[in-house]
């Protein structure tokens, strides 16, 4: 029996839009085990941002109970909260969104300087990173002189530097073609073998495949 | 940590290059401005610094009682003497008098002739109170005897070169002859007093018979100790006055000015004898001025920097999900920043290095960039860099640091509409500050032509004063004049006391049988002075062409002012006995009309040519036919040397000297363009970088538009009204402003101009011009860009 991660007990989420309540989440009940590999479904505008959002605690559920590793997320503290992430989830984007002004070493790096490791402590990492992902050649070039599929590896690099618990990637193969989507979608299958937790939201059936468990989202809800 | 924020605001900074230049380039004009001016302040403040006795040491003011209420740095000459006399506390006083009441001395020294113009007779106890430091030979004790002599170190060199100038002759106006006793350190540049040669006042008529009634003698004491309640000691000095001149005939009362406050607080005194004399209205302008343009160059770098908030949402979201904090984001903003200003700063400080001569020209000052690198100079720098960081840093800062990460995972389009009100709101300050210089600019140089092409009731045109106090005798006066008549293209000639736009003696004149009095000027002259400035002669006679020795009768022409408060006409004034301090027997003989004899700043007040002997008549006016001025010059001089060969030839052109007048306000006029012109391109770069900014913000829709169908001249315009409201709105604050701000301006001129309309049409046309110039730039460049590109970055 695997721990649990993360549970979601009839959260959901509300705004004011204008005048109109309009419900994003409509009480989704999840329980996610250390080690699962998630693949949220659905389409445009069901939910599967959002809900990434509240898992990742950068948006709030407006109602319902959120438990991460035990700890009630719902009645923490903003700073508390950030705390929790910080430590144990990392990101991964569809655009990537790398430091544009700094080096693939230095994005690497980057989440180790804001948890104030040290200098040689943090060379040591980076290189294992750069090592594991087979970029070591490129640790010096900026950004903008990657193709899209070497970009989303170091977007997956800076994720594990900090070697989180859960990664959650949104439509992390949506900017990239088959045979680069193809390469990151094995990536993730060979990080969740060696145990990280990972909910990914996609549109694409074959991304969704590779996930232990699919979730499918319609207009806020599980179905 | 922090090197990795440096990195990022480095690289960052070279990437956008555009963007970094004209942020780095607003600021470093901002600061460079400020550098210059934090120069030119500190030095203004640092006058009479140096008087180790400064907390000590007060001039005595005259405050007139009658009339218009002036302040006078003149008073009698018997002042002194009592003060010190009667005032326990006043351990030393002492008087000065520029040379001949505030002329230019002829000097003979060393074989040569000189022309001196800071030839002082001065009191023994003032070279004690400024503890005068004498370099070679003996000191304040030579004043206590006649024909001694002290000379700067400067001026004895430029008589005697590099003689010793001890035990030497020199001949002040071929009168009087003086053995140099003592050679004293030049007084340094921000010093209120300036003496090049100090003689004995006590060889004055004026010390060996002191009078209650000349106020023209600069008087200074000291006291044994700071002075606490400077009220009681002006008590004392009040019944001083009161033992020695009846109440009803007191037409002044004294005062007491801290040394300290000589150079800043004196600009509105007469009768100062004090060189390099400041204005601390100037200084508070300036102050404002170049704290403006910073601020302006401030909000400059906010704007620019928020403006492309798309980038930096992005950035701080990213961050954050890496896991930076909210002070993590602060801090990388502040060093941003840091950074940027300090490259504004060495940028700033070069362009400062290279702007001072122009600055020092313009303001007639001489300011050396030499003091920057001071430790003390460049303590303060450090905290104008902190605080232009702190000002700039702190919007970017605080708003951007807001950003919640998740604006990475799902970008909104709509953010900040206060941020954006906020940021049209500081372009509408900065062009509200850029018309309002503009419109003064314009108000001050049309109120100066309006000055210097007013008729004057005289005519200051080709008519030269030449300096005579170097003849002696009346003998060698008057064969000046024949010499002079004789000459082809000399129309008339006059020996006169002064001339208009110089000080003459003051007096005051009394109104027959009641106590009002009122202030005027006496100008001892002769027959021809009226057709020399051709005056107009409204009744009876000019002077009397002659004049014996010895004849008491006094014959008096007043100007219009005058007879108007006798309350007389001019045909009823003729032949009336008047009270103004030229003996018992002075009647008046005819009546010119008004004509401005001082600046245009007062009103004319009242005026007489007489021809009582107090005065010498010190000048030579001569008004010649308009030919070649070099030649019609030479052949004045050699005609002045046949006469007169011991004299310095020294002359003036009264139009020329006008204009000194005005000197003042043609600085102010010059200043004022330099800053406006800084603070337009300031504002310029800021606007530029605005429209930027919505080009950029609004690049998708640009693209829809085009993909419709839209001219790339309808999409300029889209674009450029914007700003267009932005300027209207800024038009219509400016305005009110500006004209309250130049009316108060204007106040201090007596005759001035009406601000027209067309001022504001101009200034308003000029800034939309502007205005509408720098945004195209950017409207146009986004309008025939490639529509496919800002449509596919979604």
């Amino acid at each position: 029996m695997k721990n649990t991660l993360l549970s979601l007990n009839e959260a959901s989420r509300t705004i004011n839009s204008g005048s109109n309540k309009v419900t994003l989440l409509d009480t989704i009940n999840l329980n996610v085990n250390e080690g699962e590999f998630i693949s949220l479904m659905g389409p445009s505008g069901s939910g599967k941002s959002t809900l990434l959002n509240c898992i990742g605690m950068l948006d709030n559920f407006t109602g319902g109970g959120y438990t991460f590793l035990g700890e009630p997320v719902h009645s923490m503290k903003e700073r508390n909260r950030s705390k929790l992430y910080k430590e144990y989830i990392g990101f991964v984007f569809q655009a990537y969104h790398l430091i544009d002004e700094l080096t693939v070493y230095e994005n690497i790096e980057t989440p180790l300087l804001y948890k104030n490791i040290k200098s040689s402590e943090r060379k040591g990492m980076v290189a294992d990173m750069l090592d594991r992902f087979n970029i070591v050649g490129k640790k010096d070039l900026f950004p903008v002189q990657l193709s899209g599929g070497q970009q989303q590896l170091v977007g997956v690099a800076r994720a594990l530097i900090g070697k989180p618990k859960l990664i959650l990637a949104d439509e992390p193969t949506g900017n990239l073609n088959s045979k680069q989507s193809e390469e990151i979608m094995e990536l993730f299958a060979q990080l969740n073998k060696d145990g990280v937790t990972i909910i990914q939201a996609t549109h694409s059936e074959s991304n969704a495949a590779y996930g232990s468990r699919i979730i499918n989202l319609l207009d806020g809800k599980i179905v | 940590m922090i090197k990795s924020y440096i990195k990022i605001a480095w690289r960052s900074l070279k990437t956008n290059r555009l963007f970094s230049i004209v942020n780095i380039l607003g600021l470093a004009i901002g600061l460079a401005t400020t550098l210059v001016l934090f120069l030119f302040i500190l030095h203004e403040r640092s006058f009479d610094t140096m008087f180790a006795n400064k907390d000590q040491i007060y001039r005595v003011l005259l405050n007139t009682t009658e009339d218009d209420l002036e302040t006078w740095a003149g008073v009698p000459s018997a002042l002194a003497p009592e003060l010190k006399a009667n005032i326990p506390n006043i351990i030393k006083s002492g008087r000065i008098l520029h040379h001949d009441f505030g002329k230019t001395a002829s000097i003979k020294a060393g074989g040569g002739v000189f022309i001196e113009d800071k030839l002082f007779w001065s009191d023994a106890a003032i070279l004690d109170m400024f503890e005068v430091e004498i370099i070679k030979g003996t000191g304040s004790e030579n004043l206590n005897n006649p024909n001694n002599i002290l000379l700067s170190e400067r001026t004895a060199k430029r008589y005697f070169g590099d003689e010793s100038a001890l035990g030497k002759t020199v001949s002040v106006d071929n009168t009087t002859t003086f053995e140099v006793k003592g050679i004293y350190k030049d007084f340094p540049d921000n010093s209120s007093l300036d003496f090049n040669a100090i003689v004995p006042f006590m060889m004055q008529n004026s010390a060996k018979n002191p009078s209650w009634d000349n106020a023209s003698f600069e008087t200074f004491v000291m006291f044994n100790s700071e002075v606490d309640h400077i009220n009681d000691v002006e008590g004392s000095i009040q019944t001083i006055l009161d033992l020695n001149v009846k109440k009803e005939e007191q037409w002044y009362n004294f005062s007491l000015q801290p040394l300290a406050q000589i150079h800043l607080y004196s600009s509105e005194y007469l009768d100062s004898y004090t060189a390099n004399k400041g204005d601390i209205n100037q200084i508070r302008n300036l102050t404002a001025l170049a704290l403006l343009i910073l601020i302006i160059a401030c909000i400059n770098y906010m704007n620019l920097i928020t403006a492309r908030s798309q980038k930096r949402a992005t950035d701080v979201g990213i961050n954050k999900t890496l896991g930076a904090s909210v002070k993590d984001i602060v801090i990388r903003f502040y060093i941003e920043t840091g950074l940027i200003t300090a490259i504004a700063m060495i940028l700033g400080g070069i362009f400062a290095v290279f702007t001072l001569p122009v600055f020092n020209d313009i303001a007639g000052k001489q300011l050396d960039i030499s003091v920057l690198f001071s430790i003390k100079i460049l303590g303060y720098l450090l905290l104008i860099w902190l605080v232009t960081t702190f000002l700039s840093g702190s919007y970017p800062a605080l708003y951007l640091s807001r950003f919640s990460p998740k604006e990475v995972l799902k970008p909104s389009s709509n953010k900040g509409g206060a941020a954006s009100l906020i940021r049209k709101g500081l372009v509408v300050v900065q062009f509200s500050a850029s018309v309002v210089l503009i419109i003064g600019v314009i108000v001050i140089h049309q109120q100066l032509e309006f000055i210097q092409n007013k008729s004057l009731g005289y005519n200051p045109d080709n008519v030269i004063a030449i300096s005579t106090s170097g003849i002696r005798g009346g003998a060698s006066g008057n064969a000046l004049v024949n010499a002079f008549e004789k000459l082809p293209n000399v129309s008339v000639v006059s020996r006169s006391q002064g001339y208009p736009g110089i000080g003459v003696s003051g007096r005051s004149i009394n109104k027959p049988n009641t106590e009002q009095t009122m202030g005027i000027q006496t100008n001892r002259s002769e027959r021809n002075i009226a057709d020399v400035l051709q005056l107009k002669l409204v009744s009876g006679q000019l002077l009397p062409e002659i004049k014996q020795q010895g004849d008491t009768l006094v014959e008096v022409v007043v100007n219009k002012t005058t007879v108007d408060f006798l309350g007389l006409s001019p045909e009823e004034a003729i032949g009336e006995k008047v009270a103004m301090q030229l003996g018992n027997n002075a009647y008046i003989c005819g009546v010119v009309d008004d004509f401005n004899f001082s600046s245009l700043h007062s009103p004319i007040g009242a005026y007489a040519f007489h021809n009582a002997s107090r005065e010498p008549k010190s000048y030579l006016l001569i008004r010649f036919k308009n030919e070649v001025l070099t030649e019609t010059i030479s052949k004045f001089e050699s005609t002045f040397k046949n006469v007169a060969p011991n004299a310095a030839f020294e002359y003036t052109f009264l139009d020329k000297n006008l204009e000194l007048l005005y000197e003042k306000e043609q600085r102010t006029a010059n200043v004022g363009l330099l800053f406006s012109i800084l603070a337009i391109i300031v504002a310029c770069l800021g606007l530029f970088g605005l429209a930027a900014f919505m080009a950029e913000q609004r690049n998708k829709e640009i693209g829809i538009r085009k993909v419709f169908g839209a001219s790339v001249s309808r999409i300029v315009q889209l674009l450029s009204l914007d700003f267009i409201k932005l300027v209207l709105v800024a038009l219509v604050i400016s305005f009110p402003l500006a004209l309250y701000l130049m009316n108060s301006w204007l106040q201090d001129f007596a005759y001035r101009v009406e601000i027209s309309w067309t001022v504001f049409l101009i200034a308003g046309i000029l800034a939309l011009l502007i205005a509408f110039v720098t945004v195209s730039y950017q409207a146009i460049k986004a309008a025939i860009a490639n529509p496919i590109k800002s449509l596919r970055t979604d």
